[in-house]
């Protein structure tokens, strides 16, 4: 009997300790290590984050779904790795630090034949003065980054409401709080949300609403932007993201990166290096992802962290690392098979790989401040290497093969999209925007460098649909209620 | 600064509104009426979920390899 551990219970390791427990049968056993005790479905967090949902439509408990599969479930972080084994322990181990189950703060050192490092991102409050320490949220702004992040976001928009309907005009600042964010789609979700409510509570005239984010135009979303065909032409993703807050009559602060935040104001500076203020009486800033931060020690005890993990403590798996110019870059640099170069039987999927570069063009201020959004890795293609990685895993387990069988690679598969404004489903309207590939291929598809027809763009009710048929389908899945394997990733 | 007045939120985005000369929001386009109309159209909006829902499951089979 082999041991499968799986780091992390969000999207991708979810999906990957689902899978497992339905290949593996009784005949290995598949472990699920992760600090939180409830499954949360993130993009629904936007929601939550005005009002419009409460944390039970978008997270459930976990144990009773491990209970039900073959899974077992430990509430702990893992905090390093020694893949060699120690002086005492021979075979690889994962030191772990439980956070629920009775166990609180106590240590587990735990065997695996073979790890999936899933966990995440780390949300890194702490690298910009003001709008948090560490991973804690600051004083100053809110998140719709977890549940409880998005329920603080929704009270303090019920205070601005008030406030507007008892005559104060409000001022709101929504989006990244760094210049090496990413993840700008859920801040674009969420201001489009907000205004949406601003109108249905008929007080939208007293707001003044601001986007500021890192990226050197509206809609490069990370990924250097993206076209799409539109009213007889191929439009750019900024003519396309323009025409939203145009229309909803919003401002925009752009290739910003905000480097201190205080009551009321944060400081930026811009790509022509100046330095600027904003005020605002709301502000929903996304913090910069790292790593979660795990060590991992050789068999001696010396820290061999440098070999498996990138400096943002993300891990490295088999991309080309070693490109740094814009003009080098290949979409072959990009991960396949997600495995870790060093150890054959450790893998990672979702946020926890070290991208080999960013996919937008890196900038940086004449200061030398570097302003770049980093890499989306969105829940689509997070759940589809979760499940790559565990079908490559589990034909490795059952012996028919000892090199990874399946990839999941950013360059050769694509991500959907739907930003949603109100949850109504008579009224707003979302957009729906699909991708093709994540990374842009300009040989493979001359001229915008993604496949003109599975890279779309529109506007309508239909898409606040396919947002609902989304947040369900995706609960049932993760709940592994019946069928739930004919929904795809 | 782009302020909304009252009167152009009223009808929820059912005309073109105004947009201030030589702002950021000028060099963009604006949708027009049949549009907007079309985005909440219902009977337009089935045949656009559809259509989505087989876009998506078209990208998915396309990712998976
Ligand atoms: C507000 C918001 C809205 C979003 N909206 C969308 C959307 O509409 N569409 C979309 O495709 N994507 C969306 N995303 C992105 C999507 O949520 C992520 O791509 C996805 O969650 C990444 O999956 P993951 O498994 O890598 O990480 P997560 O889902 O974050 O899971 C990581 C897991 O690891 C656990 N963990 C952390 N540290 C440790 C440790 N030391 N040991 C063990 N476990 C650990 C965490 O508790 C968590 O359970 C959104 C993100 C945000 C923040």
């Amino acid at each position: 009997m082999a041991r499968l551990v799986i780091l992390g219970a969000g999207v991708a390791g979810h999906t990957a300790a689902s899978f497992a427990a339905k290949w593996l049968g009784n005949e290995h056993e598949v472990v699920m290590v992760t600090p939180n005790a409830k499954w949360n479905w993130i993009p629904s967090n936007i929601w939550v984050g005005v009002g419009a949902m409460s944390k039970e439509d978008v997270t459930f408990d976990l144990a009773p779904v491990y209970a039900k599969t073959k899974v077992i479930y430990k509430q702990a972080k893992a905090v390093s790795l020694n893949p060699d084994g120690s002086q005492t322990i021979d075979k690889s181990f994962v030191t772990i630090e439980y956070t629920g189950q009775g166990k609180e703060g106590e240590s587990e050192e735990l065997e695996y034949d073979y790890i999936i490092n899933a966990t995440g991102p780390k949300l890194n409050f702490g690298a910009t003065p003001g709008l948090g320490e560490g991973t804690v949220m600051g004083e100053h702004t809110v998140s719709v980054c977890t549940a409880d992040h998005a329920i603080h976001a929704a009270h303090e928009l019920d205070i601005c409401i008030e406030k507007m309907k008892s005559g104060s005009r409000q001022k709101f600042l929504i989006g990244t709080g760094h210049g090496m964010c990413t993840c700008q789609g859920a801040a674009f979700e969420y201001i489009f949300n907000i205004e949406h409510k601003l109108r249905e509570e008929g007080v939208r005239d007293m707001a003044d609403m601001i986007w500021i984010s890192n990226e050197s135009f509206l809609g490069d979303f990370g990924m250097g932007g993206l076209h799409f065909k539109m009213g007889g032409f191929i439009t750019s993703s900024k003519v396309f993201a323009e025409s939203l807050y145009a229309e909803r009559g919003m401002d925009w602060i752009i290739g910003a990166h905000v480097n201190k935040v205080e009551k009321g104001m944060v400081t930026y500076e811009s790509l022509d290096g100046s330095i600027d203020t904003q005020d605002f009486d709301f502000a929903m800033l996304i913090p910069p992802f790292a790593g979660v931060g795990m060590k991992a020690y050789g068999k001696d005890g010396s820290d061999i962290t440098d070999s498996v993990f990138a400096p943002n403590g993300m891990m490295k798996v088999d991309a080309d690392y070693t490109k740094t110019s814009y003009a080098d870059w290949e979409p072959s640099d990009w991960p396949k098979t997600l495995q870790s170069p060093a150890y054959k039987n450790i893998f990672a999927a979702g946020i926890a790989f070290a991208p080999p570069h960013p996919i937008s063009k890196p900038m940086k201020s004449p200061n030398g401040t570097p302003i770049t959004p980093t890499p989306p890795r969105t829940g689509m293609p997070s759940a589809m290497m979760g499940k790559a990685v565990v079908s490559s895993i589990v034909d490795m387990m059952t012996g028919k093969t000892t090199e990874p069988t399946h990839t999941s690679c950013m360059a050769e598969m694509g991500a959907a999209c739907v930003a949603s404004s109100g949850k109504g489903l008579l009224s707003g309207t979302a957009a729906a925007m699909t991708v093709f590939p994540i990374v842009p291929d300009f040989k493979k598809y001359p001229g915008t460098g993604r496949d003109i027809n599975g890279t779309t763009g529109e506007i309508g009710l239909a898409a606040h649909w396919v947002k609902h048929l989304l947040h369900h389908a995706f609960i049932w899945k993760a709940k592994l209620k019946p069928g739930w394997t004919l929904i795809p990733e | 600064m782009s302020e909304i007045k009252k009167e152009e939120v009223t009808k929820d985005h059912s005309h073109v509104q105004h947009v201030e000369p030589y702002t950021p929001q000028f060099g963009t386009m604006i949708p027009s009426g049949t549009q907007k109309f079309m985005r909440t159209c219902v009977l337009w909006q089935i045949v656009r979920f559809v259509a989505i829902n087989i876009k998506m499951s078209v990208l998915i089979l396309k990712s998976h390899h």
